[in-house]
């Protein structure tokens, strides 16, 4: 598979154990990856990388091939990003703001532009400064896929958005995977990243931990339990109501844990456990 | 080098601005210049006599009789120093520093725009202000001296004077737009932008009130504006003038190379 962002060994440093230390992980094409971690643990540090905000201390990240930092301006030609925290100007309504950045990125259709409109149901006719964080949160939507990019950098997207448009929301994510657009979801909603992303890298206290399909992930974190039963029949009538396998008198049972036990493994560690 | 978009927003909101600027000004450059009267500068020479000190902090030396002489006098020690001054300080401060500050300048770099191609537009924005406000006032000027006292004023010696001021106020606007490049945060970036050019108008002040200070005038880069001697063609002035010109397109490429290499916490 081709792979569209590359993250070599990433380190930055801001002392007092805060920044990002020897992060490596890659997207391939046409997948979403999803980027998980607590608080503070490096995700948008990762993800200011990526955009070319800020430059490595060591390593590097490429997006098609292109140095993040160097080439940013190229990279940024196909690629959407809705940031963690969502600032515009404040003295615009959110119709100027549209138009402001459809003529500054140098776009001519605005037909994807009015369909996204629609379809998050937002009025863009007050200002942004008076606009709730959902309204904000939907205007960033909206920035980030009017251009139609192949690859999008996503910021905790849903933040902000009540249970309806996160799940309109989800389900742009699917129609843009199912188009081979490339997706890097960062997020701490686990329901979400369940159900939207293929592969999942969890981040925590700057290092990555993890980084595998949640099948997997659920695959090692699953325990095996094996109930010995008084006869054949009852073993059968236990695996029905367990959902276990049964052979013989023995039944097999697997705890399918949710992914957020499996995170909470991750994000407890050390620091929760003294 | 400039995204047109990018300029006309920005041109809206100093627009704005300009017009409040350009009629404050306009208030005192009319009252002033009707002010003048040769008789009415022997009253002045009066109040120099006895308030010596105040009257030469805020630049107000009687020196030239003729128009233009008038006009420095009471015009180019404060009105067209402090005014334009502002501007810059609040217009390079929002270009800038406040856009990296409150997180909008995302929408500006996570877009296929070069660093390079917005802070050449945002400076754009800055030294066109600057430029279209000592325009304004030169031709305001002009207007109000010949309607008032046709043919008292020599329009050439008027541009030359206008030119060595747009020189220190892009200057000034250097500063301001170093400071709003350099730093992240709103307030050191007014902390800067705007303490030295002020801690230096202060010491110019101090320089200006006599002899015990006038060493003074060796800290601050009022000095290298000295109107009079432009009004008399003095070789120095005009070199005080370029060295401005040099030091404002100096800041200019320090404040853009920062911006284009330093890391944005957006």
């Amino acid at each position: 598979m081709e792979q569209i962002i590359q993250i070599e060994h990433l380190t930055k440093n801001f002392g007092k154990h805060r920044g990002i230390e020897d992060v490596s992980f890659s997207v391939e094409k046409g997948e979403i990856f999803g980027f998980l971690g607590p608080n503070g643990a490096g995700k948008t540090t990762t993800i200011r990388h990526l955009m070319g905000f800020i430059k490595s201390q060591t390593g590097q990240c490429r997006i098609n091939g292109m140095d993040c930092w160097k080439e940013s301006d190229k990279i940024q030609r196909s690629l959407g990003y809705i940031p963690g925290e969502i600032n515009f100007f404040d003295d615009m309504t959110g119709e100027e703001f549209l138009r402001f950045v459809t003529k500054y990125r140098g776009l001519t259709s605005l037909e994807r532009q009015k369909e996204l409109l629609e379809r998050f149901d937002l009025d863009t006719k007050g200002k942004i400064k008076k606009m709730s964080k959902g309204m904000k949160q939907k205007i960033g939507i909206i920035t980030a896929f009017m251009h139609d990019p192949d690859i999008l950098i996503l910021d905790e997207p849903t933040s902000g958005l009540d249970p309806l448009m996160q799940n309109r929301f989800i389900e742009l994510l699917a129609e843009e995977k199912k188009k081979g657009k490339t997706i890097l979801l960062s997020s701490h909603m686990f329901e979400e990243v369940e159900r939207t992303c293929d592969r999942i890298g969890i981040i925590r206290e700057g290092k990555m931990v993890a980084v595998d399909s949640v099948e997997n992930l659920r695959e090692r974190h699953m325990h095996r339990y094996t109930v010995t039963l008084a006869n054949e029949e009852e073993a059968l009538a236990f695996a029905k109501d367990f959902d276990g396998k049964a052979s013989g008198n023995m039944v097999t049972l697997a705890s399918r844990q949710s992914l957020e036990n499996i995170f909470m493994n991750y994000y407890g560690g050390e620091n929760n456990d003294k | 080098m400039i995204n047109s978009t990018l300029y006309l927003r920005e041109m809206k909101k100093s627009v704005k601005m300009l017009l409040i600027f350009a009629a404050v000004i306009s208030m005192y450059a009319v009252i002033i210049i009707g002010m003048y009267d040769p008789e009415m500068m022997e009253t002045l020479k009066a109040f120099e006599e006895m308030m010596p000190e105040l009257m030469a902090a805020v630049g107000m030396s009687t020196g030239e009789t003729t128009l233009l002489g008038f006009m420095v006098s009471y015009l180019y020690g404060f009105i067209f120093l402090i005014f334009p001054m502002v501007y810059c300080i609040l217009r390079g401060n929002g270009l800038v520093s406040k856009y990296t500050d409150d997180g909008a300048m995302a929408v500006l770099v996570a877009a296929p725009v070069k660093r390079r191609t917005i802070v050449c537009t945002q400076l754009a924005v800055l030294v066109s202000g600057v430029v279209l406000l000592i325009a304004y006032s030169t031709i305001l000027e002009l207007v109000v001296a010949s309607a008032q006292f046709p043919e008292q004023l020599v329009a050439g010696d008027l541009i030359t004077l206008n030119l060595a001021l747009l020189c220190l106020h892009l200057f000034i606007a250097g500063i301001c737009f170093f400071a709003s490049c350099f730093f992240s945060e709103t307030r050191h970036s007014i902390a800067f932008g705007a303490g030295i050019p002020a801690l230096m108008y202060v010491i110019q002040m101090l320089a200006n009130v006599g002899e015990e200070t006038e060493f003074a005038k060796y800290f601050t880069f009022f000095t290298l504006f000295d109107a009079n001697g432009i009004v008399e063609k003095s070789q120095g002035s005009l070199t005080g003038a370029v060295v401005l010109l040099v030091g404002a397109v100096l800041l200019y490429v320090a404040g853009g190379v920062v911006f284009c290499r330093k890391d944005l916490f957006l």
